[in-house]
Parts: C-alpha cells; sequence; structure tokens
C-alpha cells in the first residue's frame, strides 16, 4: 500500500515535468515579438561573431541574435537561400559567390609551424610543397636532424585547407599526409606533441600558444615573420579575411549589426580571439 | 563403465597436471586485462580532473560564459544540456517500451513485421551520429519549422537513442519466463495488468541498463546537436530557443577558441559529474517505479 502512494506520486511529479515542457514549447508562440537576427557559418568566426553579437544584444533592448556553425559554405549557402540573415565566411569571397556582399572584420594570417625544437630556422615556398607532395621526407633534406617528417593536414572542408592550397598551387589530391587535423588548436597539439611535424594553423592561436608554452615555433615566409603585425599592415603573405555576408546592401537591424561589427568598438574582442584587427 | 571410469579419472588427472600453467596463465591475462582497462579509465579520469578541478567553482557553476567561454562559467550550458536531455527522456522513454512491448508481446517472433522493424533498429543504431545530425537538421528544424531549438536538438537525440532503450526494454521481456504470462493468463488477469504488474517490472533492469545507456550517448553527443539545438550560449527562455550543450561547449572551446584548455576541463569534469549524478537517478526512479511492484509485502 505505501509503496503505491510513493508510486503516484513520483508519476505525479513526471507527469508535472511533462506537462511543464509542453507548456514552456506552447506559451513561446506568445511572446516571440523581439526582433531576432541569425547568423550562420564559419566556425573560425563563430567565436568572435558570438561575442560581438553579445554586446550588441546588451547595447540594443529587444534584439536578440542567434550564431549558429558549420562551415564557410553553410554561411554561403544560408546567406543565399535567406535561411540566415548574416553569413560568416572566413576566406574571401569567390567569383561564383559575387552576388553576396562581404563586409571584413578581423584579418586571420596562417603560419607554417614546426616543433620548438626544430633546428630549421625557415622553408622556401619550394620545400614547403616539396613536403606536403612528398617529394622531401627527411628533415636533414632541408638543414635539420635526421628524421622523419610528420606531415599535418587539414581536413577536407576546412577553409584553412582551401587557402593553404590555393597559396601553395597545390591539389588536396597531390598533398602526401600522416596527420589529417580538424581545427587550429588540434594542429597547435599535434605538432607540439611531435618533434618531426610540420603543419599550418591560424597566427593568431600559434602566437597566443607559442607564448603560453605550447612547443611550436612558427616559421617566417617568404622572409616575412609570422606575426599578428605583419598580418595587420599586409605584408604577410598568407593571410585571410574574416568576413561577415550579406545578400545584398545590408538593411534594417542587418545594416545595424553589420556597422557594428566592423566598427572600432569592437577592436578589443577581435584582438580576444587572436585575431588582427583590420586597419580602419 | 569401468572404461568410462578411466576415461574421467585420466582427463581429470590432466587437468590437474596442466592446472598450474594454465590457470596461473589464465589468471594472470584475467587480471593484467581488468587491469589494463582501469587503468586507461583510471588515467582518463584522472587527467580531467588534474586539470579541471582548478577551474571548478560556485561561480563558474553559476555564472553565464564570457569571451567565447574562456572567463565566466557554464550555468547556461548546463541548463541547456539539462531541457535538451529532458525533451529525449521524455519522448524516448514511453515511445521505446510501448514499441519493446509490441515487439516481445503482440507480434509473431518470426513474422514479417517484427523482423522488418528489428533489422530497422539494429540499422538505427549503428548509424554515426552526424547523420542524426543532419537529419535532424533537414526534418525538425527545416521541414517542421521547429528552427534551432532545444526541442530539435531533444527529439534528434531522442531518434538516436530510440534503438538501444526498444532493444534493452525488448531483451528484459523477452527474459521474463512464459509461465508468468500464463499465471497471469491463470488468474483472469487482462494482458495490461500481467504488462504493468508482472513483465515490466521483472524487465526493470533493462529497461534501466538501456536508459543508462542512452543518457550516457545524449549526454557525450556533439555531432547531432551542433545543427539541430546549435550553438547559442545565452540562457535558454523556452525550449524553442536555441542552446549550446556541454558538449558542444567543450568540443567549441578544445577546437575553435585558442586559450580555451582550462575551461574545456572543467567542463568536462562537470559533464562527468552530471553523467554520474544523472545516472544514479535515473536507476533510483525506474527502480521505484518498476520493480517496486514486483516485490511481496
Amino acid at each position: 500500500m505505501k509503496l503505491q502512494v510513493y508510486d503516484r506520486a513520483l508519476f505525479t511529479l513526471l507527469a508535472a515535468l511533462l506537462a511543464t515542457l509542453l507548456m514552456a514549447t506552447v506559451s513561446v508562440a506568445s511572446f516571440a515579438q523581439e526582433r531576432k537576427l541569425v547568423i550562420t557559418g564559419a566556425s573560425t568566426a563563430a567565436p568572435l561573431v558570438a561575442e560581438i553579437a553579445k554586446r550588441f544584444e546588451t547595447q540594443n533592448r529587444g534584439v536578440r541574435i542567434d550564431v549558429q556553425t558549420g562551415g564557410s559554405s553553410r554561411g554561403v549557402a544560408d546567406a543565399r537561400a535567406g535561411i540566415s540573415d548574416i553569413g560568416m565566411v572566413s576566406r574571401a569571397l569567390s567569383g561564383e559567390e559575387q552576388d553576396l556582399k562581404s563586409h571584413l572584420i578581423a584579418n586571420d594570417g596562417m603560419s607554417v609551424i614546426v616543433h620548438k625544437t626544430n633546428p630549421v630556422q625557415a622553408l622556401t615556398r619550394e620545400q614547403i610543397i616539396d613536403i606536403y607532395t612528398g617529394k622531401i621526407t627527411n628533415w636533414k633534406d632541408v638543414g635539420g636532424k635526421d628524421g622523419k617528417i610528420t606531415v599535418v593536414n587539414k581536413a577536407e572542408g576546412r577553409s584553412t585547407l582551401e587557402l593553404f592550397l590555393a597559396f601553395f598551387k597545390l591539389s588536396n589530391r597531390d598533398i602526401k599526409a600522416q596527420v589529417v587535423i580538424g581545427d587550429n588548436p588540434q594542429g597547435v597539439k599535434t605538432v607540439s606533441g611531435n618533434p618531426g611535424a610540420i603543419g599550418y594553423v591560424s597566427i593568431g592561436a600559434a602566437e597566443f600558444e607559442a607564448q603560453n608554452g605550447a612547443s611550436i615555433k612558427l616559421l617566417p615566409l617568404g622572409g616575412i615573420a609570422a606575426t599578428t603585425e605583419n598580418v595587420r599592415n599586409g605584408t604577410f603573405p598568407l593571410s585571410r579575411p574574416i568576413n561577415i555576408v550579406t545578400k545584398g546592401v545590408p538593411q534594417g537591424l542587418q545594416k545595424q549589426f553589420v556597422d557594428f561589427a566592423t566598427s572600432q568598438a569592437v577592436t578589443d574582442l577581435v584582438k580576444e580571439q587572436y585575431f588582427v584587427p583590420p586597419a580602419r | 563403465m569401468p572404461l568410462e571410469n578411466y576415461a574421467l579419472a585420466a582427463r581429470a588427472e590432466m587437468t590437474r597436471k596442466s592446472a598450474p600453467i594454465f590457470e596461473k596463465l589464465f589468471t594472470t591475462t584475467a587480471w593484467l586485462s581488468a587491469l589494463l582497462v582501469m587503468s586507461f579509465f583510471s588515467w582518463m579520469v584522472f587527467d580531467i580532473a588534474a586539470n579541471g578541478f582548478a577551474k571548478i567553482s560556485w561561480s563558474f557553476l553559476t555564472e553565464a560564459p564570457l569571451s567565447a567561454g574562456r572567463k565566466g562559467g557554464i550555468s547556461t550550458i548546463i541548463v541547456s544540456t539539462l531541457l535538451i536531455l529532458a525533451v529525449t527522456i521524455v519522448v524516448a522513454v514511453p515511445l521505446a517500451i510501448a514499441v519493446a512491448v509490441w515487439l516481445a508481446e503482440f507480434s509473431r517472433r518470426e513474422g514479417f513485421a517484427a523482423r522488418a522493424i528489428g533489422i530497422t533498429l539494429d540499422v538505427l543504431a549503428g548509424i554515426p551520429s552526424i547523420v542524426f545530425g543532419l537529419f535532424g537538421n533537414a526534418f525538425f528544424c527545416v521541414f517542421l519549422g521547429l528552427g534551432f531549438s532545444i526541442l530539435s536538438g531533444g527529439l534528434t537525440l531522442a531518434c538516436m537513442v530510440l534503438p538501444i532503450l526498444i532493444r534493452a526494454t525488448e531483451a528484459g521481456l523477452r527474459a521474463a519466463p512464459n509461465e508468468w504470462r500464463q499465471g497471469g493468463a491463470a488468474l483472469g488477469l487482462s494482458k495490461a495488468t500481467t504488462l504493468w504488474q508482472v513483465l515490466l517490472p521483472a524487465a526493470a533492469p533493462a529497461i534501466t541498463a538501456g536508459l543508462l545507456l542512452g543518457i550516457g550517448r545524449a549526454l557525450a553527443e556533439t555531432a547531432a546537436l551542433i545543427f539541430t539545438s546549435g550553438y547559442v550560449d545565452r540562457m535558454p527562455a523556452s525550449l524553442n530557443d536555441s542552446g549550446r550543450a556541454l558538449a558542444v561547449h567543450i568540443y567549441d572551446l578544445s577546437m575553435n577558441v585558442p586559450g580555451g584548455d582550462q575551461a574545456a576541463y572543467g567542463s568536462t569534469l562537470i559533464l562527468i559529474f552530471l553523467l554520474i549524478v544523472i545516472n544514479a537517478s535515473a536507476i533510483f526512479i525506474t527502480n521505484r517505479i518498476l520493480k517496486a511492484r514486483i516485490q511481496p509485502k
């Protein structure tokens, strides 16, 4: 008898939980009257844009901005299809994407990184190409110690990979990689844990990790040091823009946000994410 | 007869002779395997605890994330995670029990329908979660118009854990001896009463086991949630809001946020803690509801 009372109490509790969930769902319709923007796209840009969006929300009451990730291609597709109000693209728009308007919010340089203990101080463009295509497989061929080179490449679909391939005029099929990784921090972790590795990651991320004790070294490119400063002043060759894109000229709330994201008011946020603020 | 006795004696003798070496080898292997698995697990937990413990504080649990999660806490993330899990359980458990009851009690075991559903479930159980994520995005977010929301995420996870739950419950029901069903019928109990009073309580341990597996899978899920419940780390006001789950937060911190490692470790520690607490309460609740019925006064 006692047990049944217990059961009934528990059932009531569960039923109440279910009812609450249902009511919560139904009640949404009633107060969805706020202004809302949806932003989707590059996962590299998402943390930055989410921070900008938060600051924008606090300055504009009744505005809600939802940031979703999924990659640059998704950013383009969603903005074009109208699924999102603004797309995030961590590269320059290509020829077929000129129907969209891009707005520069930050710069991101890419640097070739090797392990800190690696004696190699610089690699030429040709040497990097030969290493990535498997023609050079030992560090001693490029002035280092005798030891196998572990080539770290990015996974298909990453904009960093596209940028890297375009810059070195390579096709992904030519690349002979031992390790395929996803995002920047994973690249830093892989190279710092493997004395024979070579990889490429965002300069902002690499510079921060190197200053915080990660065992990596940023190699200069074409004689120019891989620093955020050289990305900002435009001298570092391997860099990419972080854009937000809109279908046509931004209007209303969309325009307000684009103006805010490209203004001086977010410079500190750009730096906080280890990107390089554009010269304004 | 004497011949058989001889054979038996010879075999016993052989076993006794080979026993010391074989036994020792066997025992050592078993112990070493167990030790290996345990040490892997403890090494992982120790690594997470050692790196994440410094991050844990009251404010880490009660504040919203700041600076892309590097600073601040994970309160909003915990709330979103619990809401997503609640939707998953509320939708998946009743449905799973109903399907399992049909499979075990109402369908012919070798019948076409039962086999078709069985195969479907086994295939579904092996599908990578990203496929569920893309399906959830296409079906719940776009087709049903739920958008990036906790509801979409919870429903997607429900689809994902259904096969595990159904199979576990079904196995539990099938394990109940047929005499119990016949006993129920002999007493003039309806099929529903027999199920509710005898069979489901008997299957309770299996249902609990399935539930624990399902919860574990749901809490650890990243790929299925990025495209359904989304990336927004604001405090959700309703189930129609996008909300970032703990696993997504950990993934983002360790993958996209330079300098997010510390917070990622802290969040992982909380996730493990949450998993233990939720599992313990799931065991408690299913025992109360189901098992209690079968116990004699």
